[in-house]
This record gives structure tokens, sequence and C-alpha cells, in this order.
């Protein structure tokens, strides 16, 4: 038992979860205390200096910091150290591991299961939206139920999973052995479980009510739970900062050789702009959630109008990353797609160029278009027309690119199975979803539609039928080199099209509603609305049901699917040319990059070399493990 | 299930031998990329923060020094020359560890400490002497949350430092290998640079 509770592990991490609560007990007691204050245990502080220790407490129980408490008191440390590498069976998932692949994997699993949830509490609102009046839930609590909604399908399933994607992806396709920082990307991935857990924990003291976007001073005001959303984002900001800028420093230090920027994958193209859009725009969600904090638990004074303080201060803040965060939301999905649309239709992608470049001009735009989440929120005038012109402008990179895509397709010989299905759907879905966002840009009709149920489908286009829809393509896609195995064909089809025709009549009919007047996040409305919102609500049972189809697809082929070749596809590109699933090392010699990624279709083309392993280089590669530039000097 | 990524692997290659060296494509040193990376994020929590404060003052209005809210400047000033002075002890360190002066590396990175504490702690002392708190206005909120993220900071870097003086003691780093100084010092740099903005803004301005 003591060994146990000495070794990294879930033990140990029980014993610090206990430890944390202790500690928050201790000193927000011992500070109440020197302060004169009355009761010196009180539950309120006790919880809120407790959500804030108990996760470090258990990130440490659980292992992710061992190899630096070493390293930091100067014991000696093997660099190249890989116990922790490769999973041998399942419970190797449920530990810290440093390897990118069991990452990845940790990723996509834990992203869906917080989708699951997510979507289970968007049924419950849909059963209350299905009559006027109250049936299922009061006010407050379908409050709370839009707020963790929002809360966990933004920072806990789209951020996350297209981590978790690029996370297996990346260092294959590039040809590296791993990720730059391994053990950073390890404690990346165990922020989230955390960062999960204590949102949907809110639901046990009532859940946070004040939307994803926790407008101050409403957010500083509500009871308890709030502070479950706000201080739950700092850990899911932390862990996507720190995988972005562990996929920053991968792709520019790590490429194979002749790998140059030209000839990446549009896929890690695409995962660099996000990683620059999070590592710079993330902070202010982080520096936003601090204002709430100390506002909520210190009395500080940030959005306390009466005392000087500047409410709108927070919108602008919060906006200046949640605008970048509809990219770092997208733009990875772009990817995705150019990857499997290029496969698919076996042709070169059309202005690989423009693609890459429209990408960094997405990054740039991006920054400079906030203020249109706020065209009523009584700001300054002046910044009104600037913003509606920049944020038409941004829909320019975005249209160069769904032109591209159309142009790949075009003559070419389409393979229509699941992924080019789900490729196919995001284009169609994600092009609605953009010209309904160009008319939102417009500020007569916004002001007109702001709040209303146009936004929630404007939102869902963009984010379901956009988003969601390139992670399932990327699902299908990868599954193969993933697990080894072979999905089912059928029931992938059948998943799509069920998802596709219930994903329309969900969301389409909102356009309508909300032109007529119907206002969001409210769990009543009048009875004018009765007819559409009863079949809005239909639609979304079988919109969820269509989950179900996935995942009995995902897990019965995980299991017992027939075995997956290296190259199901035909792809070019590197990750496809090793074994399903990959080596350990994922390659035995690095290859060497002759040729673009994209060369379908061209007789001879070549993307990537690999070295002969009988010849000696190889063998020589083999035998010198640790000659790598050490990681802990 | 079957474990996804190692099945097949553990059975061609030997358990513990590892990955092959990955190819460089880069001359940017990985791990000094990464803080520098990390730098960028920081900065950008700073320009949350600053602002913060622009909105509280410019556009809010607010009235500029609040009453009761003088700062001791001359203090703060001779705590901002003891910050800076961390610097260049610092940066004899790192030129004492390329030149093979172990003593030279020792004392700096033990000096730098010592200073980065006394900031530190005539900054604690100034709070408790300054007569207004964060609860009071938002002028005393921004004033205790820019100063204190920077404080904040302090605390990490000196964090930082403490792990490095003890490798040092320990026999770490030499002429050839001393990244682990030099990233963490450049973290250090990123803190007094970051307190020139603060000290200006907030003091001066
Ligand atoms: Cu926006």
């Amino acid at each position: 038992m003591a060994m146990k509770l000495r070794a990294p592990g879930w033990y140990r991490a029980t014993a610090f979860v206990g430890l944390g609560v202790l500690f928050a007990l201790g000193l927000t007691s011992a500070v109440r205390a020197a302060s004169g204050l009355d009761p010196v245990i009180a539950g309120e502080a006790w919880l809120l200096v407790g959500l804030i220790a108990v996760p470090l407490f258990f990130l440490v129980g659980i292992g992710c910091f061992d190899y630096w408490f070493r390293w930091a008191a100067g014991k000696p440390t093997v660099p190249e150290d890989h116990s922790s590498h490769g999973a041998h069976s399942w419970r190797d998932y449920f530990r810290v591991n440093t390897d990118h692949k069991v990452i990845g994997i940790q990723y996509v699993v834990t992203s869906f299961f917080f989708l699951f949830i997510g979507g289970a509490v968007a049924m419950i609102m849909r059963a209350e939206l299905a009559q006027p009046g109250t049936q299922i839930v009061d006010g407050q609590t379908f409050n709370g139920l839009f707020s963790v909604h929002a809360a966990l399908l933004i920072f806990l399933f789209i951020i996350p999973v297209f981590a978790g994607l690029a996370n297996y992806v990346i260092p294959l396709m590039i040809g590296a052995p791993d990720m730059a920082f391994p053990r950073l990307n390890a404690l990346s991935f165990w922020m989230l479980p955390v960062a999960g857990t204590m949102m949907v924990a809110s639901f046990l003291v009532g859940p946070f009510a004040s939307g994803w976007t926790a407008y101050a001073p409403l957010s500083t005001t509500q009871p308890i739970g709030q502070m479950f959303f706000t201080i739950g984002v700092q850990f899911a900001g932390a862990s996507s900062i720190a995988t972005a800028l562990n996929f920053l420093v991968t792709i520019i230090t790590m490429r194979a050789p002749g790998l140059s920027f030209f000839r990446l994958p549009l896929l890690v193209w695409a995962n660099f702009s996000t990683s620059l859009l999070v590592v710079i725009a993330t902070p202010f969600i982080a520096a936003s959630q601090f204002f709430v904090l100390l506002d909520y638990g210190l009395g500080f004074n940030f959005f306390s109008a009466s005392r000087n303080g500047d409410v709108l201060m927070y919108q602008h803040v919060f906006w200046f990353y949640s605008h970048p965060a509809v990219y770092i939301m997208m733009l990875p999905g772009f990817g995705i797609v150019s990857e499997i649309l290029a496969v698919k239709a076996r042709k070169p992608i059309f202005g690989y160029r423009m693609m890459a470049f429209s990408l960094l001009a997405i990054v740039v735009l991006g920054f400079t278009v906030w203020a249109h989440h706020m065209f009523v929120s009584g700001m300054q005038d002046w910044i009104r027309v600037p913003m509606m012109v920049t944020t038409a402008i941004i829909a320019v990179p975005t249209g160069i690119k769904i032109f591209s895509w159309l142009a790949t397709l075009w003559r070419g010989v389409l393979h229509i199975d699941t992924p080019m299905l789900f490729a196919l759907g995001f284009l169609t879905m994600f092009t609605l979803g953009g010209i309904s966002g160009v008319a939102l840009a417009m500020l007569p009709f916004v002001i007109h539609v702001s709040d209303s149920y146009f936004i929630v489908a404007h939102i869902h286009y963009v984010l379901f039928g956009g988003s969601l829809f390139t992670v399932y393509a990327g699902v299908y896609y990868w599954f193969p080199k993933m697990t080894g195995r072979m999905y089912d064909e059928t029931l992938g089809k059948v998943h799509f099209w069920v998802t596709f025709i219930m994903f329309n009549v969900t969301f389409a009919p909102m356009h309508l509603v909300g032109i007529e007047g119907m206002p969001r996040r409210v769990s009543d409305y009048p009875e004018q609305f009765a007819s559409w919102n009863l079949a809005i609500s239909v639609a979304s049972i079988f919109l969820g049901l269509s989950t179900l189809i996935f995942v009995y697809n995902m897990v019965s082929s995980w299991v017992g699917g027939p075995k997956a070749t290296a190259n199901p596809w035909r792809a070019l590109t590197l990750e496809w040319q090793v074994s399903s699933p990959p080596p350990i090392f994922n390659f035995d010699a690095v290859p060497t990059v002759v040729g673009g990624p994209y060369e379908y279709g061209v007789p001879g083309a070549v993307h990537g070399v690999f070295p002969d392993p009988d010849k000696d280089g190889a063998d020589a590669a083999k035998q010198q493990p640790a000659t790598t530039p050490s990681v802990a000097q | 299930m079957e474990a996804a990524s190692a099945a097949q692997g553990a059975l061609v290659h030997d358990e513990h031998h590892g990955p092959p060296p990955a190819n460089r494509s880069s001359a940017v040193e990985p791990q000094m990329l990464g803080m520098l990376l990390f730098i960028i994020s920081e900065v950008m929590v700073f320009g949350a923060f600053f602002a913060a404060y622009f909105f509280i003052r410019i556009v809010g209005g607010a009235e500029w020094p609040a009453q009761g809210t003088e700062l001791p400047v001359a203090i703060a000033g001779v705590n901002t020359a003891i910050l800076l002075s961390s610097s260049l002890t610092l940066h004899w360190a790192l030129v004492s560890v390329r030149a093979g002066n172990r003593a030279g590396l020792k004392a700096g990175i033990l000096l730098t400490t010592l200073l980065g504490a006394t900031f530190l702690f005539i900054q604690i002392n100034e709070y408790v002497h300054l007569g207004f708190a964060a609860q009071d206005h938002a002028q005393g909120t921004i004033f205790f949350g820019l100063t204190g993220l920077h404080g904040a900071h302090v605390l990490i870097g000196l964090v930082l430092l403490i792990m490095v003086t003890v490798r040092s003691f320990r026999g770490h780093f030499s002429e050839k290998s001393h990244w682990g100084l030099e990233v963490p010092g450049i973290y250090w740099h990123f803190v007094d640079v970051m307190w020139i903005i603060v000290y200006t803004t907030i003091y001066i301005l």
C-alpha cells in the first residue's frame, strides 16, 4: 500500500486530492483567523480555494510533475526517459503517458465523453422548449443548462478534440518521433478532465448560469456555481496554451529533412496557424476570468460601476480572445478537410499556397473584428462601422478556401465514403453558416436579430455543421491509423445521413423563428413559435440518437473490426507510410521528403522516401537512441 | 480493446531502445523557442491588464489619481534599480559559466536570487504601508491588479532561479551545456523589462 501511495497513479492522486481539500481548509481558515473574520471556517471560501488547489494537488498526485521535481532538485534524470511511452493495455490510457499517440487518443476519447454530456444537456433543453411555458426545469436551471452546454462543447470538446487529432497525426506527418515536449504534452492533457469535471460538478451546487460568455457584472454576482466556470476555464486555457506552444516548437524544429514549409500538409499549416492564435489570444480570456475571480472572491472593483469599474471592459477583453477562438475552433477543421478532399478526389489540392496564406490572413484579421459581438452593448458608436468592414473582409480568405476546395473536387475521381461524406457535408453546411455570418456582420441586420435564435442557428451551422462535421470526418479518416482496425462503412454512411438531415431539420428553422423575434437563452416563449419549436425538438432527438450509431461503430470496430492495412486510402502523407497503428517511436529512421504532399494523379510522384532498413545508416540510428539534444540540462 | 499504439510496436522493437534522433529543421534551440512563445503569451496577459488599466483610467474617465492614492515613487524607483541590477548579475553568471568559471556562476546566480527576493520584500512592504486597498475603488483595484500580476511573475521567476541555484551548487552546467541556465534566465529578463513598463505606467504617467 505504501508503495502504491508513493508511485504516481490513482492511489496517490486520491490521497493528494484529500490533502488538497485539507490544504484549502487550512489556508482559508488561517487567513480568516489572521484578518479577524468570523466564522473562521467559511464553506464558500473553502470551496473557492479548493477549486484552485485540489486540481493542482491531483495533477501532482497522478504524476504529471515527478520528472520535473527530480530535475529541479538537481537529482540525476535521464533526459530520454521513455518509461511512460506507449500503451500496452487499456489501463495505460488512464495513466500519465508521454507518447503523443497515446495522448492523442486520450484527448479524442475524453473530448467525445464531454460532447455526449453536453449533448445530453442540450436534449433536456429541447425537451423544455418543446412547448411554451415551464414543464421540466425552471428558469435558473435552464440558464445553467445552456451555460454548461456551451462551455463544455467549446472548451472541452471542439478545442481539445482538434488538439487531440493533431497530437496524434502531426508528429507522424512531419516525420518526428514525438512532440518537442512530451511531458508538457501529458500535463496539457491531464488538465482537461480536471476542467471538464469541474464544469459538470457545478451541478452539485447549482450550475453556473451566465452563459459561456459569463458577462460581468452578472458573473460576479451569481451564486458560487459560477466559479466552477471561472476556474475551470483557466485549466482548459492553460492546457490549450501549453499544447499550442508544443505544436509550434514541434513544427518549427522537428520537420523531416526536405520538408520545407511549402511541402507541409495543410493540416500542419492549419494547426500552426491555430497555435499562433492560441498563444496570442488565450491569455486574454485567462485575464478576463482573473478579473471576475478577483471581483468575486476578494471584492476587487474591476466591474463595479459604482466604484469607477468598467463593465464593458469585460466584453472587450473577453471577445478579444473569443473572436479569434472561433478560428481556433475552425482552422484545424479546414486542415482535416484539405487532407480528405485531396485524397478522396485523387487530385492535388487546388491553390496550395493560397490555402496556406489564407490561413495566415485569418490569423491576422481575426484580431481586428472582436467588437462585432458588441454592436448592441452600448459601446462607442464610432467602433461599429470599422468592425463591420473588417468582419466583412475576413470572409474573403475563408471564401478563397471554399473555392479552392471546390476546384479540388472539379473533375476529380470522387471516392464518396464516410470521411468524404462528412467533408462534403462540412463544405455545404459551413458555407451556409458563413453566409449567415456575413449577413450578421451588417449593422442594420444584426441590430434586428441580436440575441435571437438567428444567432443560435448561425453558431450551430458553423460549429456543428462546420467544426463537428470535420471532427467526424477526421475521426473516420484516421481511425484505421489510430486503432489498426477498419470501421464499418455502412454504419458510417447511415450515421452521416441521419446526422446531416436531422441537423438541418433542427437548426434551419431557427433562422426563421429568430428573424421573427424569438429570443435565445430563454426557457419560455410566445405561443406563435410553438409549432416550429416542437418540430425542432423532435428532430433534435433523432440528431442526438444519431451519435449512438457513431459510438457503436467506433467501439465495435475498435474491438473487433477487420485489420487495417498501412495505407487504406492510398494517401501520400507520411503518417500513412508506416504500419497501422504506427511503431512505438513512429519511424525506425527519419524519412526524407522529396516532393509535395498532394501529388495525386501525378505519375511517379513521391512525397517521402524511407531509408532502407537493411542498410547501415538505419541500424546506426537504431542503436544510438540518446543522441538528440538533451531535454534536461 | 487493444492497446492501439503499442501492440505492434512492442513486438517488433526492443522495449528500451529510444526513438531515432529527430531531424533538427531549425537552428533555434527548442527549449529557447518554447520559452519565447511562453513569454509572448505572458506579454498578452499583461496586455489584458494594461487594457483594463486604460479602460478604467481613460475610457471610464475615473478621477486620477484617486484621493489618497499617492504612490511612493522614489522607493519604488530604488526597488526598480534593485530588480534591474539582478539582470546584470544574472548575465554575469551566464558569462561565467560560458568561460568555465564555476565560482562566478554560483555567486552570480545566488546574488540574482537574493536581489529578486529583496525586490519582492520591498514590494510587499509597500503594499502594507500604502493606505488604500483594492476593495476601495477601481483605481486601487488596477494598481494592485497590475503590480500583483507582476509580483506573481517575480515569484515564478524566483522559483525558477532557486532551481537553477540548487542545480548550480550541485555541479550542473558547464561551458558547453547551460541551456538550463539560459532559458530560465530569459524569463527573468522578461520579468525585469515588464517591470519597467509597469513602473512607468503606474508610478510616472
Ligand atoms: Cu466574432
